[in-house]
């Protein structure tokens, strides 16, 4: 009974030894970048600990969002390197999981999945983005919430509309929250507004979107 | 004997189920049906199709991919630069519409980011991710 144990476990470690030749150090990474970054980049770092030279056949981002870049195309027995990661942050929010897949010639391990975690901080969050009002509606108050995220600090904001079919009031909610009332002066003419938001002394913007809509069309 | 049997394959069979478990737990913020789309929320070429002029057609690709080739009438719509063209998109917008965004193909994530965004914080109804995405539509020319 014993030996069996014994020998299955052997045989797990002389598997695992025997197609350990390009050692990650990590294969995921966790990116955390400021409000003002554009991009967020991760190092993925690896060793040949095998005895034959390891080429790279093929590095593929999950996304167009990312990039991946070898510093070599062949890694000889020893030799350490690594894979850099580029995530282009653009507009997007919050947790961001992207995968770099990387193919090599290692029969034992020909190919392995990169992860870069990105949590990109959310100064503000708006809901909705956008309110209308269907044609011949009652012009009512429709309120957009605004909410600080936990790592910031914001007093006050500033709201302003591009045009001057609506009108908005900014009121403070409390706990890092506020109502913004969006109301148009009248709905019988197809109009629309971007109305800017911004958080006082920061340069950052957020956007929603005021429109009175025509009537739904036939389905 | 048959005791000393059953015990050996219960300890191999919790061994097995050992690196499972540790990779339930490594891998726990990336479990893939966190990511899979709710069958109701899917569409094929055919069934969008069906639905005509009622239907906005929202391309989730890079600008680029986009200014190649994209669906007829489609808009582009990327998180890349979301700021600047949901409020395009937002214009051309009415109740009543249906929305199919797509991306490169079955493998890619962006069509339902948009589409999770167009819920959630533009809060529109009837959004639809398109099976298959773009190559799917190609195919089916």
């Amino acid at each position: 009974m014993k030996t069996h144990i014994l020998a299955f476990i052997l045989s797990i470690i002389v598997c695992f030894g025997a197609r350990a030749e390009l050692k990650w150090d990590k294969t995921e990474v966790e990116l955390h970048p400021t409000p003002a970054d554009k991009q967020a980049v991760g190092h993925f770092t690896y060793q040949n600990t095998g005895k034959e030279p390891i080429h790279f056949k093929s590095v593929h981002a999950s996304c167009g969002c990312t990039t991946a870049q070898t510093q070599k195309d062949q890694v000889p027995p020893g030799d350490k390197g690594e894979i850099t990661a580029t995530f282009t942050i653009g507009d997007r929010t919050g947790t961001q999981v992207k995968t770099v897949t990387v193919e090599t010639d290692d029969p034992a391990n020909p190919k392995t999945v990169l992860t870069l975690r990105t949590i990109i901080p959310q100064q503000l969050e708006i809901t909705p983005t956008f309110v209308f009002w269907k044609q011949g509606e009652k012009p009512d108050p429709k309120t957009i919430t605004v909410k600080v995220g936990k790592e910031f600090t914001v007093n006050h904001i500033k709201v302003t509309s591009s045009s001057p079919d609506f009108q908005t009031k900014v009121e403070e909610a409390g706990k890092g929250e506020f109502k913004i009332d969006v109301q148009p002066k009248e709905t019988n003419n197809l109009v629309a507004s971007t109305l800017t938001i911004q958080p006082e002394d920061s340069q950052k913007v957020f956007y929603a979107t005021a429109r009175i809509t025509n009537a739904p069309t036939v389905q | 004997m048959t005791s000393s049997l059953v015990r050996q394959a219960l300890i191999l069979a919790a061994l097995a189920l050992l690196p499972g478990v540790g990779e339930a737990i490594y891998f726990r913020h990336k479990i893939s049906w966190q990511s899979a789309i709710p069958p109701s929320e899917l569409v094929t070429v055919a069934q969008a199709h069906a639905w005509g002029e009622n239907v906005i057609w929202v391309d989730a690709r890079p600008d680029e991919e986009f200014a190649h080739d994209h669906v007829p009438g489609a808009l582009s719509l990327n998180e890349d630069r979301w700021n600047e063209l949901l409020p395009q998109f937002l214009a051309v917008w009415s109740p009543g519409r249906k929305i199919v965004v797509y991306c490169s193909s079955l493998s890619c994530n962006a069509s339902l980011e948009i589409a999770v965004r167009l819920r959630k914080e533009a809060q529109l109804p009837d959004v639809f991710v398109l099976e298959g995405g773009w190559e799917a539509w190609l195919k089916r020319k």
